[in-house]
């Protein structure tokens, strides 16, 4: 069976570092962006025919996080004055005015040395104006895992600015058509790295859903001709598959906050409803009972509400089941099309796809049914919204670079960037918990 | 100045000296030796005993007996042929319930199933491609039921006709276009066995 590995780095907090305990958020929607550099990092080690590489890749990686955050306007590279090999990386073997005079207001420096298939880099963060360090950090892993340091050490800058880690340390699922006609599911990070190709069946896979312990991904897939789920295990590459009562087809399933349990969508004689299931794929209990479309489940954060989508108003509309009562009532009322609702993990606010002047948009509203708000504009389609693990952030699919890919954008809509360029068509994407 | 270390800076900062935080978990990596959708699966073997399930391995196929998915994997237009005695059925946008035309047909249809008597048929309910996947696969099952549930109405037996949805997985054609996107949103009728000789 095909496996990923997602590895653990040791990572050591460098002697001399600081912390500072910062809380809340310091820059909000249309904030002034902070200007950082990141220097090419040092070869501390033997010149090697990739030392080039691993120098500018991983600082690349950096830059492309820490731009994609939206809260840093990285300095371009073309204008740095001292040398990478040249200079130190430690506070007082570097001057700061070389960065200063170019407008830089914090400063990402390191180093890095490769032995065997193994590399240590060590990464600090200067705050330009204070003469200061702020963190210190050193990472080993695999050379090829390379960018995944690079990945953490943003978390941690993000969490110094803002009093909570990034979350660029984590992989989005999604459906490609990349690889022919055929919808097969893949996982990579944020910036493609690491693509794996989770399916490889020929016929069409869908909704992919990470298990939050980041291990599997439950998906759906006409692999077996009848549509149904599979639980993919990332580290064994073991499969489980659901199999649904006679004459029913599972469309899509969603693992539970706690892992335990899911909630599926069995389609039985054209009505759609949803039913409870253990990990196995086990029956616990059907939990609505309509003649209609009832479909798109998701997870409240306590794991106690489940918002979906019904027609039984006539459109599609969204719903919030309550698990303990057993009763529904409606989310939203405006707009004819609402559709793909994931919750928050704030649990304050529900992200979904809505249909305005016959495009399709994605719009965030409040868990009590006010405040909605179209973060996408209506020049294009965007579609099938999946929240970052710490909720600041929504991946979504969308058309208007011509085919779909896969863009990412802040909570509130602002600094939306295209993340995936395949040959085919990504959609559907689903972001991981935070992993290791 | 807008510094975020000035801000970070009024506050508390608490200095750590620390030279080993975490242990250092290295994992070992196994190479992938297949990838997960050409394995068997452990749970069931997928007998589910469905009218469709036979006609994989029992009926031949041609091109009114070919599903859309296989016509996919082979990569096949999914168009119904115009030989076809069982046409296909059209619908409106997020609309399931059958127009006059597609009662129409669905009379010729019917008629057709009861001239050939050992006939089966697997009904696909397909979407045009707006709106969302899971979403659309619900609505293509309720375009194959209603379907079904007519063709019982006009005297077919219901043990004849099996339901399967592709929701907007395998259309005809890509355009964004209200005539292509009419063409998508459609009940196709596979013909599984008793086809005539013809």
């Amino acid at each position: 069976m095909r496996k990923i590995f997602l590895g653990i780095f040791c990572f050591f907090i460098l002697p001399s570092s600081a912390q500072a305990a910062v809380t809340g958020e310091i820059v909000g929607q249309g904030g002034q962006r902070f200007p950082i550099a990141v220097s090419p990092l040092k070869n501390l080690g033997v010149n090697t025919g990739e030392s080039g590489r691993l120098s500018t890749g991983i600082a690349d990686a950096m830059v492309h996080d820490l731009e994609l955050s939206g809260w840093f306007k990285v300095i371009d590279r073309s204008a740095y004055i001292e040398s990478a090999q040249g200079s130190g990386i430690t506070l007082g073997s570097f001057d700061f005015k070389d960065w200063s005079t170019i407008g830089a207001e914090g400063l990402v420096k390191g180093g890095f040395s490769v032995q065997g298939d193994e590399i240590t880099v060590e990464l600090r963060l200067f705050d330009v104006y204070q003469n200061k360090e702020r963190i210190g950090k050193r990472y080993t892993g695999r050379v090829r895992d390379f960018r995944r340091i690079a990945h953490k050490f943003v978390d941690e800058i993000i969490n110094q600015f803002t009093g909570i880690p990034g979350v660029f340390n984590t992989r989005i699922a999604y459906v490609s058509t990349s690889g022919g006609r055929f919808k097969e599911i893949y996982v990579s990070h944020l910036d493609g790295s690491e693509k794996f190709q989770v399916t490889d069946n020929h016929t069409i896979n869908l909704s992919p859903d990470w298990s939050p312990d980041g291990r599997s991904i439950l998906y759906s897939s006409f692999k077996d001709r009848n549509q149904t789920l599979y639980l993919f295990e990332l580290f064994s590459g073991k499969e489980i598959r659901f199999t649904p009562g006679a004459g029913g087809r599972y469309l899509s399933g969603r693992v539970s906050p706690d892992g335990q349990s899911i909630v599926a969508t069995l389609e039985s004689s054209g009505n759609t409803n949803l039913y409870l299931l253990d990990r196995s794929g086990k029956l616990i209990r059907q939990l609505t009972q309509d003649t209609g479309i009832e479909v798109s489940p998701a997870w409240s954060p306590d794991g106690k509400q489940i918002v979906y989508v019904s027609d039984r108003s006539g459109s599609p509309q969204l719903y919030i089941l309550d698990l303990a009562s057993g009763k529904s009532r409606r989310l939203t009322y405006s707009g004819s099309y609402n559709t793909s609702p994931e919750w928050s993990p704030r649990g304050d606010r529900i992200v979904y796809t809505g249909r305005v002047g016959g495009r399709f948009a994605i719009f965030t509203i409040a868990v009590d049914g006010g405040d909605p708000r179209r973060l996408t504009a209506e020049s294009f389609d965007s579609e099938d919204p999946t929240w970052s693990p710490d909720g600041r952030f929504i991946a979504f699919s969308s058309n208007r670079a011509g085919r779909y890919h896969l863009y990412v954008m802040q909570a509130g809509g602002d600094n939306q960037r295209r993340l995936t360029g395949s040959g085919g068509d990504d959609t559907k994407p689903n972001w991981s918990p935070r992993l290791d | 100045m807008n510094s975020f270390f000035r801000i970070a800076c009024y506050n508390v900062l608490s200095i750590i000296f620390a030279f080993t935080l975490a242990a250092c978990a290295s994992s070992a990596t196994p190479e992938p030796d297949s990838k997960a959708g050409s394995s068997a699966s452990p749970g069931s073997p997928g007998a589910d005993g469905r009218a469709g399930e036979g006609a994989r391995g029992g009926a031949k196929e041609s091109d009114t007996g070919t599903s859309s998915l296989k016509q996919l994997q082979e990569g096949k237009s999914p168009v119904t042929p115009a030989s076809s005695p069982m046409k296909d059925i059209y619908f409106g946008f997020d609309r399931y319930d059958l127009s006059a035309d597609a009662r129409t047909i669905l009379r010729s249809n019917a008629d057709w199933l009861k001239n050939n008597s050992s006939a089966r048929v697997e009904i696909e309910g397909h979407c045009d491609d707006r709106g969302t996947n899971e979403y659309n696969l619900a609505l293509g099952a309720k375009r194959a039921q209603a379907a079904r549930e007519y063709l019982t109405t006009l005297g077919v037996a219901a043990a004849r006709l099996s339901t399967i949805s592709y929701g907007e997985e395998i259309p005809v054609c890509k355009e964004a276009t209200e005539s292509c996107w009419s063409q998508n949103r459609r009940a196709r009728f596979v013909i599984l066995q008793g086809r005539p000789t013809s």
